[in-house]
């Protein structure tokens, strides 16, 4: 008691950064009741557990040949039917990040607003007041508006709606992934361009450049190296929505996971996970070392 | 040449150069040549009269179903959107969940996940730190311990971060599907397949952190004989906690939005809803689902911008 009384009162000792965390674990509680979530569904019985240990035991021997009985004269190895499966994922992922990252600068720059907000040449004549007051913010807002909802509907939503609406062809595939990651894109790059250093612009803006020569060369090239980092990391993910296109029907390597999958063959499955793994591993170690590159 | 070319010159030629960068831009650009060429993508196909006319079906059959075959009317499409989220579908053959219902499921599935991540990353960031896992933590250039002990804590290090990167590589999606024919049906192979895949992010990127924290605070209370454990719960922590909380609410918005696709497996989630819908053709109510999903998703961007500015302001 002596020494309690002889220590400072401190005021109430919880942080915002606290009550962040109570107010998380809270929720974290809640979504447990809300979802009726026990523990004893999820600790298995033995006989799961059987079933569980069985197909992890298989990822130390993933298939490599097809069993002689599924060998049918004139099939393509498995090992090349694999190298198709992950050969078409990079596909749909390279040309679908190919075209967000086209469309994610053209609609990032609209969306961003450095190159018109706060630009004291624009004031000067009555059209240039025009575009800064009301075309601009207009524009802005409208781009806005369509990359949020670009993005906030999942790829496997727009490729089940492209599915319905057009059908199951390799152009949907590659635009229901390339739609949300434009939104994405857009919205990063449009940051990535307004949070870019002044500096180099300001100096272009007081030579007398027009908002366009202000973007393209005091802006973009500053905020290029972010932009292609952050493109390349977003191609990763792009390899992982590939290919689970594969679950609707696309043959990537989704398509083999589910069916393997379904026939109980969890050797082959494994095979197939093993291919996306060094495909993603791939891409993310040629992006971290562009990263460090650009750091430094 | 005039002094100023000569200058302009002179700053190009300095320019920063690095073959890396070079090679990946040219390699970057074939690559994109190839996969445009090798995709065998039939662009005069998918604009064809036949996938028009589809098209064209598609956008009749999305009209709300009062609707269907007659002139649109505000009203009538807001007192079907209103039923579909108070009661959802009661059909005799099949019922569908109500939107409120499926909302609310969907974002418990992604807080209950993302709780889970939280800690497990955290917890993992740990043994994943090059800084930590070592015989000697935080304490840099003074490792004199047994050639046993440094390899053990090396294995340790590998050994999780390869785990880390393993449960990120496969998608949430895939996960699930896999969970599903192992632990049955309930809420919990959608919860744990994102739960697994986030681990493996947000163990990296807290790792990440932990190595980043400045070394000078963390090697004093090493020095004045705090143990391990005292320093990550003392030092460590409470100095990464709110990079862990920017990157744990970066990450719920991305799980809010693959909530709204797990649902496949009976349990009335937004994807469930949505999913059942299109196996039986209701595509009207496919959309419902569908909008409904995107407002959740930027209820959950505007949630998570709001608490990271109180955790940005706090630290």
């Amino acid at each position: 008691m002596a020494r309690s009384a002889a220590l400072p009162r401190r005021p109430f000792p919880l942080q915002p950064r606290g009550a962040v965390v109570i107010a998380i674990l809270a929720l974290g509680l809640w979504s447990f009741v809300a979802l009726d979530l026990t523990w004893a569904q999820v600790l298995p019985g033995a006989d799961d557990f059987r079933q569980i240990g069985h197909f992890f035991s298989y990822a130390f021997r993933p298939a490599l040949t097809f069993p002689a009985e599924d060998d049918v004269a004139g099939r393509a190895p498995l090992l090349v039917q694999a190298l198709s499966a992950a050969k078409l994922t990079l596909i749909f992922a390279v040309t679908a990040i190919s075209i967000a990252a086209v469309l994610g600068i053209v609609l990032g720059f609209l969306a961003s607003t450095a190159w018109w907000a706060g630009d004291p040449s624009g004031a000067r004549t009555t059209l240039g007041r025009y575009v800064r007051r009301t075309i601009a913010p207009t524009v802005y807002g409208a781009t806005r508006l369509v990359i949020t909802l670009m993005r906030s509907v999942h790829e496997l939503i727009w490729a089940v709606l492209l599915l319905a609406a057009i059908g199951l062809t390799n152009v949907s595939a590659v635009v229901a992934i390339a739609i949300p990651y434009t939104g994405t894109l857009a919205k990063v790059f449009s940051e990535m361009i307004d949070e870019a250093p002044r500096g180099p612009s300001e100096a272009l803006r007081a030579a007398g450049a027009s908002p366009a020569q202000v973007f393209l060369f005091g802006l973009l090239p500053r905020a290029l190296p972010d932009m292609a980092a952050y493109s390349l990391y977003r191609l990763e993910c792009a390899l992982r929505s590939s290919a689970i296109l594969g679950f609707f029907g696309w043959e990537t390597l989704g398509y083999y996971v589910k069916q393997q999958w379904d026939v109980g063959d969890y050797a082959e499955v494994w095979t197939y996970l093993y291919a996306l793994l060094a495909l993603v591993l791939l891409v993310e170690w040629w992006s971290g070392g562009l990263r460090r590159r650009f750091v430094a | 040449m005039s002094d100023r070319a000569v200058a302009v010159r002179a700053l190009h030629a300095a320019r920063p150069r690095s073959t890396y960068v070079r090679w990946s831009m040219i390699g970057f650009a074939a690559l994109t040549t190839w996969a445009w060429w090798a995709g065998d993508f039939d662009v005069a196909d998918f604009l064809s009269p036949r996938r028009m006319a589809n098209l064209e079906r598609f956008l009749g059959e999305v009209r709300p179903y009062p609707l269907h075959g007659r002139p649109w009317d505000w009203g009538v499409a807001w007192h079907w959107a209103a039923t579909m989220f108070t009661d959802g579908v009661r059909a005799r053959a099949f019922e569908l969940p109500s939107g409120a219902e499926a909302m609310a499921v969907t974002l418990a599935i992604s807080v209950a996940a993302i709780v889970l991540a939280g800690i497990g990353g955290a917890l993992a960031a740990f043994p994943a730190a090059r800084t930590f896992a070592t015989p000697q933590p935080f304490l840099p250039g003074s490792d004199r311990s047994k050639a046993f002990q440094r390899r053990a804590w090396g294995a340790l290090l590998h050994g999780t971060r390869g785990l880390l990167v393993f449960m990120r590589s496969i998608p949430e999606y895939v996960w699930a599907y896999l969970l599903i024919g192992m632990l049955g049906i309930s809420a919990w192979p959608a919860v744990l397949a994102l739960t697994i895949h986030n681990t493996g992010i947000l163990g990296k990127l807290d790792a990440e952190t932990v190595e980043n924290l400045s070394p000078r605070s963390l090697a004093a209370l090493r020095s004045v004989g705090a143990t391990r454990r005292q320093v990550a719960a003392v030092g460590a922590v409470p100095a990464a906690l709110s990079r862990f909380l920017l990157y744990f609410f970066y990450r719920w918005e991305t799980c809010v939005r693959e909530a709204t696709v797990l649902g496949m497996l009976g349990i009335a989630s937004l994807g469930y809803a949505l999913s059942e819908a299109r196996v039986r053709d209701r595509y009207d109510d496919m959309l419902f689902y569908v909008l409904l999903g995107a407002v959740l998703v930027l209820i959950g961007d505007l949630v998570s911008a709001i608490a990271r500015g109180i955790v940005r302001r706090s630290a």
